[in-house]
């Protein structure tokens, strides 16, 4: 069977993962063995993981999230994988890429677990607190939110849904849609914007209120690496709610990053759910093994749509095992370093 | 009494601390280095003596104030010795502010020099103030200093180009790495070589695996980036990893963690930003050579004797 075909049968598994959760129905097979298979596929097309493998006498070794920086962590050639995601970069650090040969896989298992979160039944009215796709075509979360549009939403133009261009925020243009909408009683209306996007937001409406729509839920994602959590993302949630004058529970987070293809939604405040092509296992930070169930741990995330990457990335994000899912700690800064050698971090920015 | 004698004062002073063997116990807890680390950064990498041409170019280097104020950074606690010199040259007042996490080495050498002129202590009155540590800390100090003029000396890292013979190089690379357990911002962190990279990285691995044993690895502070740093570089090149070290060949940008661990990467460097954080050069090739490659600012020294820089001058000369 060629590298093509493989893969392909791969993410045919993959998604039927997807289709028996759209179902409600039982996954069809263990997830450990797609895992499984997965890793071969990848360890046999991929020398640098092959190579992870040897070095760690693991089946599925975590890759960590930095060879995303540095390296290609990819089946194809690059000629072959036309999407690229990159992570965000600062002025001193490496930005992550992470090539697909196909979005399918990816947007297909996005869509069917947001809009079960979200709890979306039929099209709706979506507004979008960020840039277009087409803007920025290499950023997961806005291709991402441009699939919700495409999937969930009415068919409103794309000024109608688009409100941030080239870095501007369009209020006017957000509060002629938002009074349309209020005026035409429209219900269960989703925004969705980065957290810097909110960031942005709150910061031209200054102390002032922006009434939503009734039933408005707001998707919050991205933004808080090297940062804990606990401060940002709480705050931003609380001035989010007090300026659309809804409840802080309308407003959920995303938890993602561009070396996945699967999200995790929030259930409660830093509680998330992972879908069944995907889970978190909190490992120790310095042997990568997992830690006892309610331990702390690195973020091990093994994603099955994940087909032609890692199937298994190592983070550096804290989280802990909970009844419902995993809870979110988000990174801990640590002791600062003896002496004046420099911090790898301060040189390639947070990984 | 001249910059040039007081130099010599304080060489003297540091010179006695450093045969004091009574202080490597308290060193040994306060700096996390293994016993041996003490004892080597003691007896190799104290500023015991000074050309008089050296002694020159750090008097002309330190200027006049008032009251300079000498805040230093934990764990290359050799590094007050030369900050005591520079200060005490300057001024007829100075105060030293140890690193909490490692007051040891500084508060005996003020207390060997005894000298009125240098007290531990604070920077009230202070026209000047000399900060070595974290980028974060200079700036906090310079936000603080209100009209005071600050000197920063902030975190950096070194690195080293390699052309002459591999295991040579391998075995002078390795003096470089394993004292203070390359926490300093001498210490070589990534070897640009010229040849053949992947017997390079085999060599250093080796010699300082040798060392190691002779010299072993203090605390670990460092354990969880080494361990994402080795699993990058298995995926990115080839991982040599012990249990006191881990070197990695891989041409890419990774820079490692400290407490022993080098990238190898094949020659030449193309540093580009990364330059701005290079203190010192490392090098076996020739003094022209490497001048044209290492950063203008960055401290070329031969191999093996990065961590014994003259003492002309702060060792960072950025």
């Amino acid at each position: 069977m060629s590298k093509q075909a493989e893969s392909e049968a791969l993410h045919l598994r993959a998604r039927a993962f997807v289709a028996a959760f759209e179902r409600d129905d039982e996954m069809p097979e263990a997830f450990d063995t797609l895992a499984k298979d997965i890793a071969d596929f990848q360890a046999r097309n991929i020398t640098g993981y092959a190579r992870l493998r040897a070095a760690r006498k693991e089946d599925i070794p975590a890759v960590p999230t930095d060879a995303f920086k540095v390296t290609r962590v990819s089946v194809f050639a690059e000629a072959e994988t036309p999407f690229v995601f990159r992570t965000s970069g600062t002025t001193v650090g490496a930005r992550g890429s992470h090539w697909f040969r196909t979005c399918e896989t990816y947007d297909l298992g996005a869509v069917a677990f947001g809009r079960d979160v979200l709890g979306v039944a039929d099209r709706t009215e979506v507004l979008v607190v960020g840039p277009t796709p087409l803007e920025q075509p290499d950023s997961s979360l806005v291709h991402m939110i441009g699939t919700f549009v495409d999937t969930l939403a009415t068919a409103a133009t794309v000024e109608d849904t688009y409100f941030i261009s080239d870095g501007v925020l369009d209020v006017v243009a957000l509060d002629d849609r938002v009074a349309r909408l209020l005026m035409s009683s429209a219900k269960n209306t989703i925004v969705l914007g980065t957290s810097l996007a909110f960031a942005l937001l709150l910061e031209a409406f200054g102390e002032a209120k922006f009434r939503m729509p009734e039933g408005t839920r707001v998707m919050q994602t991205g933004g808080f690496k090297g940062r804990t959590l606990e401060f940002d993302a709480a705050k931003l949630r609380r001035d989010l709610a007090r300026a659309f004058c809804i409840e802080e529970s309308a407003i959920i987070s995303e938890y993602g990053m561009t070396e996945l293809s699967s999200q995790f939604w929030e259930t409660s405040p830093n509680i998330y759910a992972e879908p069944p092509w995907a889970r978190v296992v909190p490992v120790d930070p310095e042997t990568l093994a997992p830690v006892k169930y309610g331990d702390v741990g690195v973020a091990r995330i093994e994603d099955l749509l994940n087909v032609d990457s890692a199937v298994a990335i190592v983070t550096a994000d804290r989280v802990r095992r909970v009844k419902e899912g995993f809870e979110l700690l988000g990174r801990e800064a640590g002791a600062p370093p003896r002496g004046c050698s420099i911090a790898t971090e301060e040189m390639l920015g947070p990984s | 009494m001249s910059g040039a004698d007081d130099v010599r004062r304080v060489i003297a002073a540091a010179s006695r601390v450093a045969r004091d063997a009574s202080i490597v116990p308290a060193l040994v807890a306060s700096t996390g280095l293994s016993r041996q680390g003490v004892e080597l950064a003691l007896a190799r990498h104290v500023e015991t003596s000074a050309t008089e041409e050296d002694i020159a170019s750090l008097v002309a280097y330190a200027g006049t104030t008032k009251h300079v104020h000498v805040i230093l950074s934990a764990n290359v606690f050799v590094a007050a010795v030369r900050a005591i010199a520079i200060a005490i040259i300057a001024s007829d007042r100075v105060t030293v502010k140890p690193s909490s996490r490692e007051p040891v080495f500084a508060k005996a050498l003020v207390d060997t020099l005894a000298d009125d002129r240098i007290t531990i202590g604070d920077d009230s009155g202070a026209s000047e103030i000399h900060v070595y540590g974290r980028d974060e800390t200079i700036a906090e100090v310079r936000a603080a200093a209100r009209g005071v003029r600050v000197r920063g000396h902030g975190a950096g890292m070194g690195i080293a180009i390699i052309g002459g013979d591999l295991e040579a190089a391998a075995r002078a690379l390795a003096e470089d790495v394993i004292p203070f357990d390359q926490r300093g911002c001498l210490s070589p962190r990534v070897a640009y070589v010229r040849g053949d990279v992947e017997a390079f990285g085999r060599a250093l691995f080796a010699a300082l695996e040798t060392r190691g044993r002779e010299v072993p690895r203090g605390t670990l502070d460092e354990a969880e980036e080494a361990a994402r740093w080795c699993s990058t570089i298995a995926y990115a090149g080839t991982l040599h990893r012990g249990d006191t070290c881990a070197v990695g060949v891989a041409d890419v940008r990774a820079i490692p963690p400290a407490s022993r661990h080098v990238l190898v990467r094949p020659f030449p460097p193309s540093l580009g930003d990364d330059a701005r954080w290079v203190v010192a050069v490392g090098s076996d090739m020739s003094p022209d050579e490497s001048r044209t490659i290492a950063p203008p600012h960055a401290r070329v020294l031969p191999l093996g004797m990065m961590q014994r820089p003259p003492l002309d001058g702060p060792v960072d000369r950025r």
